[in-house]
């Protein structure tokens, strides 16, 4: 698959907004009372929020947070989960018992509800909202990393590599990690968009960012309290955050798919 | 067939002993008195330290924790801080509500992905496949907290059709489960068409072709029936999401349910409430998790009969 | 494929069947009830515990008290009245000329004052009203309608401390206790309370019902009003809702000035916050006639003083801080700030979105004449454990129901820190202290108000707080609701008065 498609771009697009959001001169936060609640018009582009601040410009400031939240948090669960399910999966014994409960407690808290009850003990705050967010997503990585290396951690090279007597650190990193990069990025990818979902939903609840800063959840759920008169305010945040969702899980798909033929492809020549 | 039930029950044991360790940790991490939850804006004084004894907030961690358990077992999960009213009566009143929109969820989840499942596999790689995984695609990408709105807005708001929010009577069941069952469905849909298109890969199935059944016949009446089991599977396991997704759907709807009730308890910082919500909710996942597994293990004969996990 | 389609249609005959039983049973939106749209629901109708507003107001409904207060805010005899004995002593008489039978058939007496009283006063109870009734040294009963009061110190303000409803001595079921049902002799009696957000009590004189209803969510109250699920809401909509509610010919919506308080509270002891300058540049940085014209609209007024002018010890006529940044800037300058070196303060609120709203255009204000604000918000219990503390710079809230000056020596006065008195900023000031003493034990009422008066003067000139405004009240109601007043302090008293076309009197019936 070598055309980028649509998802692609929409990304590209994404990312590149958030950061510029970040350097251009934004109004994010200049309240003009007399706008109160004003419609998309000739004006400004997508109309004004209770406070008579733009929506352009907060939605780009709630696109910039929603990415770093996203890559921050996976990036910390990728990591965190993935030299934990290694590990584990390799060394076994005792360890292996202990990290594989760990894993099904956590397990145990369907979806959103562990990070929603941490964030909300915590308290608010977009730093307690990538902790939460973190704490519970680690535990996806490990044990899709514990379950990949549990099936190549018998393969020649590793075995080689044991009786030439190098450290467990060198095996896990230099030969098992590198064998199950494929399966975890493919969950990476999937996880940031959940994680956008979820950081947006933590928001709505009350539980992520703080006025007066922007995140596509909190718009909406501020939008929510003025759909009887003012209902651009939930539908564009909205709009933009399904867009960049939908982007994401599809070229998560389109990875997904084009990795297994990849692999399909490698064992055919074997 | 038995071992395959201790070892299940055992682990599931150590798991729920586990979650409701970490429940009462979590809660007991918080910031903020909730003497003051209890006293209200323009309370003059406040004789702090008998409600504090009275709530026995006073004691040690350790102390309070065995308090915990010891209340657990007996079926004592503690008083509202909030309302004062004892928090078994307050879940018995809410879970109702609760299981109530996850049948119904459940329910328009599957109307919604067996067709689009079963579509889809059958148009493998064709034009309706891809409509059909675009549409479940798009479920999985709308979240619940913004479906729900979009969907009061347009058939409340605009065309007064249902109600807005709230408990009573059907046709307030019918917004929320939407939202609840559409991502639900959009699951689903896509672990249907993945199943029934494995099962269709079986040789049976190329018997009943070549004993010149219609494919939609095979597909209803040989491959649908083998690929239930796995589907029954992993409906057990997406009751999490339901679970976990009811909690915004509940918000968002005002729908009086144990989700909703938790967000509450969060917001008013009513530990007790918010520890029994957690607890009540995880135990359940875990055991409808048991659950399914051991049913799963039991209508497998493969696995019934060979014995080994 | 056939065998499918036949399921399929009995399948939706049977959904049909079970829908239009359920629809059937569904409470239909005609109603002669009055149904009232609340933002919080009630929590306790034990009036010797429930503090929020909600509980509070309806209890003013089911239970009587025996001092309430005119529209100056001055005591007058609601159950009893009273003299004073000695500069020690009350003695209060059960008037004969109010009805006051308790909800199971007893007559209210001295009795029972006494008992509501003790219970309160009483540590083991845990009553939040203690603090407010701790001058009482013991409560006697004379006969059965009249009541001694014996104080620990003298108060000739003391009636207005005996605000709290009162409850029979005997016949409080033991376990259930008054939480979830009443026992009061009030304008009205409790019905059912089947679950949280509902609840339902009924005008004795005529049957009428009110329903409590409890709808969160300020759109939904708005469209339930809309639909004739509910008849009448109060207060805690943003204006646009009220603007939309305005422009539709089915409902009505009346305004009216409110006294409830709100202010920008400081914290003195903190070394940006001890200079006059700064609170004073502050106070004329706010621009606050915009933020009522924009956000609060109808009837709210500016406030220059903690006390309305409608209260016997309000100020009148005075000129408070005018918005004026220019003169801020100078101000922050002199005190030694300026754009290289910014003034930087955090200002805390709570999760409410319409504080919220209202603390991000005051943040905006400041921002303008050069002032960083860092905006924190917080659920109420740590927001107000923070504030108790003192861990704060800014902080806004109102006082709600304020009727006795004795709030003056509550919060302004250097020996109130909290816990025992509200003085959160720890303010100092011995002129303040002074004028407190005067005012309590000033005998003349005039004089005692000319005291009050001063002080809050004073007050607004040495700024341990910026007063904001007095909130308006409102309430919107479909065109079948008639007769209802808002009181000053957004009390549903009104409800005594209220009347719907549909309900009908009952006849005189023999029961």
């Amino acid at each position: 698959m070598r055309r980028y498609g649509l998802s692609f771009w929409v990304i590209v697009l994404w990312l590149l907004l958030s950061l510029l959001g970040q350097w251009l001169p934004l109004d994010a936060h200049q309240i003009e009372l007399e706008s109160i609640l004003q419609g998309p018009g000739s004006s400004h582009w997508l109309g004004y929020d209770d406070l008579g601040r733009p929506v352009f410009d907060r939605l780009l400031a709630g696109s910039y947070t929603s990415c770093v939240v996203a890559l921050t948090v996976v990036s910390l669960s990728l990591v965190i989960g993935t030299i934990l399910g290694t590990m584990s999966a390799y060394l076994g014994g005792v360890f292996d018992l202990v990290i594989t409960r760990i894993i099904d407690i956590f397990l145990a808290f369907p979806g959103i509800l562990l990070a929603i009850a941490l964030a909300g003990i915590m308290g608010p705050g977009i730093d307690n909202v990538v902790i939460a967010l973190s704490v519970v997503g680690w535990v996806g990585f490990a044990r899709l990393a514990r379950a990949q290396t549990l099936s190549v951690k018998h393969r020649d090279h590793v075995i080689a590599a044991q009786v030439m007597g190098s450290r467990n650190s060198k095996i896990i990193f230099r030969h098992l990690i590198p064998l199950i990069t494929t399966p975890l990025l493919v969950e990476a990818t999937f996880g940031i968009a959940s994680v956008v979902i979820a950081e947006a939903g933590l928001s709505f609840l009350g539980l992520g960012v703080q006025a007066p800063d922007a995140s596509w959840g909190s718009m909406i759920r501020d939008g929510t309290r003025y759909m009887l008169v003012a209902p651009h305010l939930v539908l564009v945040p909205g709009l933009a955050l399904m867009i960049v969702v939908l982007a994401v899980n599809l070229a998560g798909d389109r990875l997904r798919d084009w990795l297994d033929v990849k692999t399909n492809r490698v064992e055919e020549r074997i | 067939m038995l071992k395959i039930i201790v070892s299940r029950l055992l682990s599931t044991v150590i798991v729920v002993f586990g979650v409701a360790c970490l429940v009462f940790l979590l809660i007991h991490l918080v910031p903020g008195d909730p003497v003051d939850m209890m006293l209200g804006e323009n309370a003059q004084m406040a004789d702090r330290e008998s409600l504090r004894e009275a709530l026995g907030l006073n004691q040690s961690i350790g102390a309070q924790l065995l308090t915990y358990f010891n209340n657990l077992l007996h079926g004592d999960l503690g008083t509202s801080l909030h309302s004062r009213v004892p928090v078994v009566e307050m879940l018995a009143e809410r879970i109702p509500a609760t299981i109530e929109l996850a049948l119904v969820s459940l329910l328009i989840s599957c109307l919604i992905a067996f067709p689009l499942g079963i579509v889809a596999a059958l148009n493998k790689g064709k034009g309706w496949d891809r409509t059909a995984m675009g549409v479940s695609l798009l479920g999985v990408s709308i979240p619940n907290f913004l479906l729900g709105p979009v969907l009061i807005l347009v058939f409340s708001i605009y065309l007064g059709w249902l109600p807005v929010s709230g408990r009573n009577g059907i046709d307030s069941m019918i917004l929320p489960a939407i939202t609840l069952g559409t991502a639900l469905a959009a699951v689903l849909s896509r672990m249907i068409r993945s199943t029934l298109l494995e099962v269709l890969s079986e040789d049976y199935i190329r018997t009943a072709r070549a004993k010149g059944s219609s494919h939609v016949q095979v597909v209803i009446h040989h491959a649908l029936p083998n690929a239930m089991l796995p589907i029954i599977t992993l409906l057990g396991l997406q009751l999490g999401v339901l679970l976990g997704g009811a909690v915004i759907t509940e918000t968002v709807f005002s729908w009086p349910g144990i989700g909703k009730l938790t967000i509450d308890a969060i917001m008013k910082r009513d530990y007790p409430v918010l520890q029994a919500c957690v607890l009540l909710i995880s135990i359940t996942y875990v055991v409808v998790n048991m659950i399914t597994d051991i049913v799963y293990a039991w209508i497998d004969p493969r696995i019934r009969i060979g014995g080994q996990s | 494929m056939k065998a499918l389609a036949k399921h399929l249609t009995r399948l939706n005959y049977g959904l049909l069947i079970i829908a239009s039983l359920y629809l059937a049973a569904c409470d239909s939106p005609v109603s002669d009830a009055v149904r009232f749209g609340l933002a919080s629901a009630p929590i306790s109708l034990d009036p010797r515990f429930a503090t929020d507003a909600a509980s509070s107001r309806i209890n003013r409904l089911l239970y009587q008290r025996l001092v309430d207060f005119d529209e100056q805010f001055r005591p007058i005899p609601a159950l009893a009245e009273w003299r004073q004995l000695t500069p020690f002593s009350f003695r209060f008489q059960l008037r004969d000329s109010v009805q006051r039978l308790f909800e199971n058939g007893k007559k209210l007496s001295a009795v029972d004052v006494k008992a509501t009283y003790d219970f309160i006063l009483d540590k083991k109870n845990a009553s939040p009203h203690r603090g407010s009734v701790a001058n009482i040294d013991h409560i006697q009963v004379v006969d059965e309608n009249t009541i001694d009061f014996r104080l620990k110190k003298p108060d000739p303000l003391f009636p207005a401390h005996l605000v709290i409803g009162i409850v029979p001595a005997m016949g409080i079921d033991k376990e259930q206790g008054l939480n979830n049902r009443s026992m009061g002799s009030g304008a009205f009696r409790f019905v059912a309370w089947p679950s949280n957000d509902h609840l339902i009590i009924e005008r004795r004189r005529d049957k009428l019902r009110i329903e409590f209803i409890h709808v969160q969510d300020a759109t939904v109250r708005v469209l339930k009003l809309l639909r004739g699920e509910i008849d009448i809401l109060q207060n805690d909509l943003p204006r646009e809702l009220v603007h939309y509610l305005e422009r539709q010919n089915a409902i009505q919506v009346k305004h009216r000035a409110g006294s409830n308080f709100s202010y920008l509270g400081f914290n003195m002891k903190d070394p940006a916050l001890t200079d006059i300058r700064v609170r004073q540049a502050i106070a004329h940085a706010i621009d606050r006639h915009s933020l009522i014209r924009y956000l609060l609209g109808g009837k709210t007024q500016v406030a220059n003083a903690l006390l309305s002018p409608e209260h016997w010890a309000g100020i009148t006529h005075t000129s408070g801080y005018v918005f004026n940044p220019s003169l801020a800037r100078r101000l922050l300058f002199e005190a030694g700030y300026s754009d290289k070196k910014p003034l930087v303060l955090e200002y805390k609120t709570t999760n409410d979105p319409f504080r919220i709203r209202i603390a991000t255009i005051i943040q905006q204000q400041l921002g303008e004449v050069g002032i960083k604000v860092k905006l924190l918000s917080f659920d109420w219990a740590t927001f107000y454990g923070d504030i108790k503390a003192g861990r704060f710079q800014l902080y806004t809230l109102s006082w709600v129901g304020i009727k006795s000056p004795d709030i003056f020596r509550y919060v302004f006065h250097s020996e109130s820190l909290p816990p025992q008195g509200a003085n959160r900023g720890q303010y100092a000031n011995e002129e303040v202290d002074q004028l407190i003493d005067k005012a309590e034990s000033a005998i003349d009422p005039q004089r005692r108000a000319a005291y009050y008066r001063q002080l809050q003067q004073l007050l607004l000139q040495d700024l341990p707080f910026v007063p904001l405004w007095y909130e308006e009240h409102f309430y919107a109601a479909n065109r079948e609701i008639s007769g209802y007043q808002m009181a000053l302090d957004g009390n549903y008293d009104g409800l005594k008065a209220i009347m719907k076309t549909s309900h009908q009197q009952p006849a005189n019936q023999i029961e």
